[in-house]
């Protein structure tokens, strides 16, 4: 993957400039230019504007207020003993998220030495011998972090939890859930988990309506300001705000024995609510803010979260001006070109439209009341405008995770989960799962397999996909859900649905 | 707020011949059946909803109802004959109607949609507007008052576009009056009825645990609000209109008391 940092403002550029930047993009590497991995402490600044390239075009991170030095930035800086920083897993090339590619690039530049490989979670598990690649495959292979819960569950305040379920390891293949120091028995279950994006972050914390209809409650309040949570924070709902995202991530991730000061808080928080990225540029289709689309980075950062489309403006609207471009319009563009901004607009038509019957998902067919089955299209659950996830707590069961509907992986732990009262409202009684997702923060096995819905921002700059990496790519979201809930799409609008993520 | 209870024989006698003559607009049914699914597509949530009384050998649509049923699980349905045509769904329509998931396991079995359209989807009346909407408050004096909530039956779950709207009234309305308490009380249908030549009986414990649910949210959205539960069993009809006329629906209930 050819490496381009710029940080230069796009539309400051001239034409002369913009030859040069188009020639960075095709793949030269700058001379003096900085590498596209953010190392902690590195002390660079981060830019007003920022691009890099990826598969797809090109991603744009955009910090409001910028530029902005890093160097002291807590976010940046190494606070913990294994040398990380939030920056190892977030970085600005990967839309602040981490891909695989990215890890495997750091594991072959530094020899498995990068802090990234810290043996407590970028390892399978700490007790493997930390040298060899193996031991790091989740993490090469499909991007996953070790995340570690507490058993029996406990609140984020440490207060226990009753769950209505017991656990058991029915398969540890890496030992991270066995052992006297692992597993249930010892208090400590492991999943393995990507890294969601720390970007748009307005978006994920706006809250559109004052109840969770998937539990049944007013949404829950925030322990700090005593507002409404949004719910949609984590893959597993266990944090509720960003303070208590930033510790537990301190904690874990970081190995901080002390905790956060309040004011490194405040500056990662600061720096969290003014980052956005999103695609900017395709390789086929050009900018995506052209003849009539509306869409990029600078559309989120200054549109209103929140707003539910099926009221407001509609998901992917942002693309209708690709529906008919003018022949005047057409002639500036190649006809790949034309073609790829067509199928990008079918496509957010598909996601809207297509229909389609969705059962046994927890948190949609269960224990809200839409029946099941319920015809729906994507827009259902990733209904928020501007950014797809959705505007209620998005905890749902698609099945990634679970059996029968998850995909055999035989390098992740496999959970037997046994309800204790009433039996599952889809899997019954029993339930096998990679990752129990939301029912390891409440404690309910209704609750089993439920996993955030999370931003489709920035998608082309941050493979693998879901939860557990399931999808290697966009085709692979696609055909996931054409597996799980038999849609019929057809090979174009697969395509489509392709060609609209990677340019989100 | 009009509130009456209605004796429990009222009840049993209006609704014990009531399959014999189903047909009659404003009739009240209510039986238990495994649900068909038809898979009409009017777009989103078009699917229609069908379940067959076996007693009177009529099939209804029971669509309309705000928590739709699961083709896993046998459903009470509770409902109106309604003197709208058949034709969304190919079946006798009930609306009012609610559909109750029960845990009696069913086939699954879907229908194709054979010509019926379905309907198309539009927002129920009880939905609530986003919170960047302003409420209205609503004019005082402001006295002690009732607010009922409803739920499915044998179940204490807050049902979406329906308890949510009645809570959101509430809350409005107690937001403004600043009552010194409310008193959640919850009931429970625990009287045996016979339905469909079975005995049914909502278990005592779900009237606790339907005031502790809405107490739950009510706390939420009042901090600092009092918030005390009661629990009644043996819940009677009431003629409350936002249970649409379902005895049934009345009984299972929690009421939210703002006491001053």
């Amino acid at each position: 993957m050819p490496t381009v940092f710029k940080s230069i403002r796009f539309h400051h550029v001239l034409p002369a400039i913009a030859v040069l930047t188009l020639a960075l993009s095709a793949g030269a590497r700058g001379g003096d230019a900085p590498d596209r991995w953010w190392a902690p402490g590195e002390g660079r600044v981060f830019p007003a504007e920022l691009d890099y390239d990826n598969a797809n075009g090109t991603l744009r991170a955009l910090l409001v207020d910028g530029p902005m030095p890093t160097k002291g930035h807590p976010f940046f800086e190494p606070l913990g003993p294994n040398g990380r920083a939030c920056v190892t897993c977030h970085q600005p090339a990967d839309a602040m998220s981490l891909s695989a590619e990215s890890a495997r690039r750091q594991w072959e530049r530094t020899g498995g030495k990068d802090p990234l490989f810290a043996a407590y979670d970028g390892s399978n598990c700490p007790t493997l011998p930390q040298a060899e690649r193996a031991s790091h495959s989740l993490l090469l292979e499909r991007g996953l972090i070790r995340i570690e819960r507490p058993w029996p569950v406990r609140q984020f305040n440490g207060q226990p939890v009753t769950p209505d379920f017991s656990i058991e390891v029915v398969r540890d293949p890496n030992g991270c859930n066995s052992g006297p120091r692992y597993g249930p028995a010892a208090g400590r279950i492991s999943v393995y988990r990507r890294p969601r994006p720390v970007a748009n972050m307005k978006y994920l914390l706006a809250v559109g309506f004052p109840y969770d209809p998937k539990q049944g409650y007013a949404l829950p309040l925030d322990p700090d300001t005593g507002k409404p949570e949004s719910g949609n924070l984590m893959a597993d709902n266990r944090a509720g705000n960003l303070r208590i995202q930033m510790e537990d991530a301190a904690a874990s991730h970081l190995q901080m024995l002390r905790r956060l000061t309040p004011e490194q808080r405040r500056q990662i928080e600061d720096f969290e609510l003014r980052i956005f990225t999103a695609q900017q540029a395709s390789k086929t289709g050009g900018a995506v803010n052209t003849t009539g689309a509306r869409a990029g980075p600078a559309r989120l950062r200054d549109s209103q979260p929140g707003a539910l489309g099926s009221i407001g403006e509609p998901v992917w609207s942002e693309f209708t001006g690709w529906e008919k471009i003018s022949t005047e319009e057409a002639r500036s563009l190649t006809p790949e070109q034309l073609a790829f901004r067509q199928s990008v607009a079918r496509g957010a038509r598909v996601f809207r439209e297509k229909m389609f019957l969705i059962t046994d998902t927890a948190g949609i067919n269960s224990r809200i009341g839409f029946g099941n089955p319920v015809r729906n299209s994507c827009v259902f659950c990733h209904n928020m405008s501007q950014m797809g996830n959705d505007v209620a707590p998005g905890q749902v069961d698609l099945g990634t995770t679970t059996l029968p509907f998850a995909d055999p992986w035989a390098d992740l732990p496999l959970f037997k989960v046994t309800c204790l009262k009433a039996p599952h409202p889809h899997y019954g009684r029993v339930i096998y799962t990679y990752d129990p997702g939301f029912a390891l923060t409440s404690g309910r096995c209704a609750d089993v397999g439920k996993i955030t819905l999370q931003s489709m921002r920035g998608l082309s700059a941050r493979a693998p996909y879901f939860s557990n990496g399931l999808a290697k790519d966009l085709r692979g979201i696609v055909d996931y859900y054409e597996r799980r809930y038999s849609i019929g799409y057809t090979e174009q609008e697969k395509q489509d649905l392709v060609n609209l993520m990677s340019v989100l | 707020m009009k509130r009456t209870a209605i004796a429990a024989g009222w009840f049993v006698v209006l609704a014990a011949p009531l399959s014999a003559q189903a047909q009659q607009a404003g009739e009240l049914v209510r039986f238990i059946a495994c649900p068909v699914y038809r898979d009409t597509d009017s777009g989103r949530k078009s699917g229609c909803w069908l379940a067959d009384d076996r007693e009177s050998g009529i099939r209804y649509d029971v669509s309309q109802s705000p928590y739709k049923p699961d083709w896993n699980r046998e459903v009470l349905v509770e409902g109106r004959v309604s003197a709208d045509p058949p034709t969304p769904c190919g079946a006798t329509v009930l609306e009012p109607v609610r559909t109750s998931r029960l845990d009696t396991p069913c086939p699954r079995h879907m229908l194709p949609a054979e010509g019926y359209a379905g309907r198309r989807y539009k927002l129920p009346r009880r939905n609530i507007d986003p919170l960047s909407v302003p409420r209205k408050v609503p004019p005082g004096p402001y006295a002690e008052r009732t607010f009922p909530v409803y739920f499915e039956f044998g179940n204490d779950f807050l049902v979406y576009q329906y308890d949510d709207w009645l809570i959101d009234n509430a809350v409005t309305w107690i937001r403004a009056a600043h009552p010194r308490k409310l008193v959640v009380t919850g009931f429970a249908a625990t009287d045996p009825t016979s339905v469909s030549g079975r005995t049914i009986a909502e278990p005592a414990g779900l009237a606790a645990a339907r005031a502790a649910s809405i107490a739950e949210t009510l706390r939420r959205l009042l901090p600092g609000m009092i918030v005390e539960t009661r629990a009644q069993t043996g819940a009677l009809p009431t003629d409350e209109p936002e249970a649409d006329g379902l005895p049934g629906q009345s009984q299972r209930r929690a009421e939210i008391r703002a006491v001053f």
